[in-house]
């Protein structure tokens, strides 16, 4: 960590007149203070990130061109920190490519009893439900848009309850979507690196927009070797 | 009243047991029907001297059939003679006397309830006696006798033995130390030795059962089934029609549920067409719930995804068991915010999405201590309050091993030749499950594709040594 982002962040928390421009009470067109946000727990994205983290009320949509490119990896610690939150609430998984794998999870210090899987062929009534219900302290879908689908009402929809009931909700979808518009407050895009990724802003609140690396820091397996 | 009856059941249990066996016409009539007809009973043993106050029937099961659900049956049977029922672990107890010249004297109401218990495929060992505790160890002892006097009860519990009264091993043993064997020795033991040598609470069953003290007993209720009917006036052909007809009768769901303050977690709707068969519909909710409004919502989801083959032409509604149902205030804040607690939204969400997905389509995780992937996690019931299965214990076990977020259901083709894959991490063999006929023997590896995304694959430690792909670390 610690490597610095390819854009240059608006407010820098150790000068004195980033922490003043910080104040809650000011708003400056760019920067956006004022949102509501929770960390990555990546240093480098939350800087990168308008308000210092993901977006807590709204839409995120998260691009790339297959999965396993680290997507998962980017929610962890957020997933993590949810788990630990009280009330109970849980984190459901709307139309997930694979299984999500409970050793792993578990591993990672993500509690399975709070986990919901929904498999379904209607993402976007389920993620309707599962966020309206208020008993979702975040809700991950994955989307897959065939050509010709008018997804624009329906994720503005989404957009909409997720403001209401004040929760998070990550949208993974394919890297093809980029032109389209969305209503979502942010929008990243994937693209593999060796140990690591690298994130592509298309859209945030303040039209921040850039690309960044960041690094995962779990080590690889002990062995190597090719067989 | 009493008297005169008493005098005619004296009267029989000195003229029937000769009937009995003189009639030569009643014993291939007995074998034919094997119904137990009042000659067949036997005679009331009763006392001028004594009046009886109570008359305790016991109908006890034997262990295999005394399922909970066999004595509510048995319970409900029992609940039509008197209200008076009481449940033990493997009997149903009654008390008779109360309502004997009801159905005809003591006699004529037994043989009514054999009958009938016979009929709904029971045959319970039953003893009549003026104490439950009497009643149920003379039943369990296969002695069906009709006592209702005390002072004859003593001389036919007598030579029973002490096990019959179901005390612990320890205290059997104790009392065959003592040279005690049956109820009647034990009957004429000191009391205030007794007492002293085997508590307090081993006395007063003793005086349960002798009548010498009164033994109140939890009283039965059997169980409530809401039911209702409803004929259309004209064809109803679509979803709206139908879940509109559905309103009122929901509505007298809630006033019934709510006039006994109980809840249902299931319920079951049969849709009648002019022909064929009848559609039924099995609502399961995750909670128990009163609200009509709740179960239209979910009975019109569950319709949602029905295609009905014919009109519906008669509309019938029954609920579950009823459950106790303690409502919930609603909470000032919304869900979490201000920590405030989740109400009803969780069962209601799971309950939601199920109705239109199916059951299956909807679940949470659970850990399973195994090596074998595939098998290391399986699908488990959505619980919000379940305990954590992420103990000190499994995380260290798992915190050594490097696995994917993601799983394939079926370990698949490899996306991309061998020879393209770049090695990351490996080889971790697993090789288990010889025992149970679904061995594994691999060596997993953790590569990355040609596009960047981390797999899991494993080759097979047996001919033809295939590739297979298992995992993506998302």
């Amino acid at each position: 960590m610690g490597r610095t982002p390819s854009i240059s962040p608006d407010t820098a928390a150790d000068d004195p007149l980033g922490s003043l421009l910080a104040h809650p009470a000011l708003w400056r067109g760019r920067s956006l203070a004022r949102t509501d946000t929770h960390s990555t727990g990546y240093p480098t994205l939350d800087e990168a990130l308008p308000g210092g983290g993901w977006p807590a009320n709204g839409l995120s949509e998260i691009l790339s061109p297959q999965p396993g490119l680290g997507e998962l990896r980017l929610l962890m610690p957020l997933l993590v920190r949810f788990g630990q939150q009280w009330p109970a609430r849980w984190v459901a998984w709307i139309a997930p490519p694979f299984e999500p794998y409970a050793p792993a999870l578990a591993s990672a210090g993500v509690p399975l009893e709070r986990q919901l899987v929904v498999r379904t062929d209607e993402p976007l009534w389920a993620l309707e439900q599962a966020i309206e219900s208020g008993a979702c302290a975040t809700v991950l879908g994955w989307l897959r848009s065939r050509p010709g689908d008018a997804l624009q009402r329906s994720l503005r929809r989404l957009q909409l309850a997720a403001q209401r009931q004040r929760a998070p909700v990550f949208l993974f979808r394919e890297r093809t979507v980029a032109q389209s518009a969305s209503p979502a407050e942010l929008r990243l895009e994937l693209h593999f690196r060796v140990g690591g990724a690298r994130l592509e802003l298309l859209k945030s609140r303040g039209g921040r927009r850039g690309a960044f690396d960041i690094e995962w820091t779990d080590t690889p397996g002990v062995t190597h070797g090719t067989p | 009243m009493a008297r005169r009856e008493r005098a005619a059941s004296v009267r029989r249990a000195f003229t029937a047991p000769g009937l009995v066996s003189a009639n030569p016409a009643a014993a291939p009539r007995r074998a034919a029907q094997q119904a137990p007809s009042i000659a067949d009973l036997p005679p009331v043993l009763d006392s001028l001297f004594d009046e009886a106050i109570e008359s305790w029937l016991a109908l006890q099961l034997p262990v295999s059939q005394a399922t909970p659900e066999t004595l509510g049956r048995l319970g409900a049977l029992a609940y039509r003679y008197t209200s008076r029922v009481s449940l033990d672990v493997d009997a149903v107890l009654l008390e008779v006397q109360g309502s004997a010249r009801l159905f005809g004297g003591i006699h004529t109401l037994c043989a009514q309830l054999l009958e009938r218990c016979r009929a709904s495929g029971l045959e319970p060992r039953w003893a009549l006696a003026p104490t439950p505790l009497a009643a149920l160890v003379l039943a369990r002892a296969g002695r069906s006798i009709m006592v209702r006097a005390r002072d004859r009860l003593m001389g036919e519990l007598a030579p029973l033995p002490v096990e019959s009264l179901g005390w612990s091993a320890e205290t059997l043993e104790r009392l065959d130390s003592l040279g005690v064997r049956t109820l009647g020795a034990l009957l004429r033991l000191p009391r205030a030795g007794f007492a002293k040598r085997f508590g307090k609470e081993a006395l007063l069953t003793l005086d349960r059962l002798s009548g010498v003290a009164a033994e109140p007993r939890r009283g039965f209720l059997p169980r409530e089934h809401f039911k209702v009917r409803s004929e259309p006036a004209f064809e109803l052909v679509t979803q709206e029609a139908i879940l509109q007809h559905l309103v009122p009768l929901l509505d007298q769901l809630e006033q019934f549920l709510r006039a006994r303050q109980c809840g249902v977690d299931v319920l079951k709707l049969r849709l009648a067409h002019r022909a064929g068969k009848c559609t039924r519909l099995d609502v399961r909710l995750a909670a128990a719930d009163v609200s009509a409004e709740r179960f239209a919502t979910v009975l019109g989801e569950q319709l949602a995804r029905r295609a009905l083959p014919a009109a519906v032409i008669d509309c019938e509604l029954r609920s579950g068991v009823l459950q106790p149902f303690i409502a919930h205030s609603d909470s000032l804040w919304r869900p979490a915010e201000h920590g405030g607690a989740l109400g009803r939204e969780s069962p209601a969400l799971i309950e939601r999405l199920r109705a239109r997905l199916g059951s299956e389509a909807v679940y949470g995780l659970c850990l399973v201590p195994q090596h074998r992937p595939e098998i290391a996690w399986r699908v488990a019931e959505p619980a919000l309050d379940a305990p954590s299965q992420c103990t000190a214990e499994a995380l260290y076990h798992l915190s050594t091993l490097r696995r994917p977020l993601w799983l394939l259901r079926q370990p698949a083709a490899l996306p991309c030749a061998v020879s393209a894959l770049h090695w990351i991490a490996g080889p971790e063999r697993i090789e288990t499950g010889w025992w149970d006929g679904r061995e594994v023997a691999r060596d997993y590896y953790v590569v990355r594709e040609p596009h960047g995304a981390q797999l899991w694959v494993y080759r097979e430690r047996l001919p033809p040594h295939e590739w297979r792909w298992h995992g993506v670390f998302g």
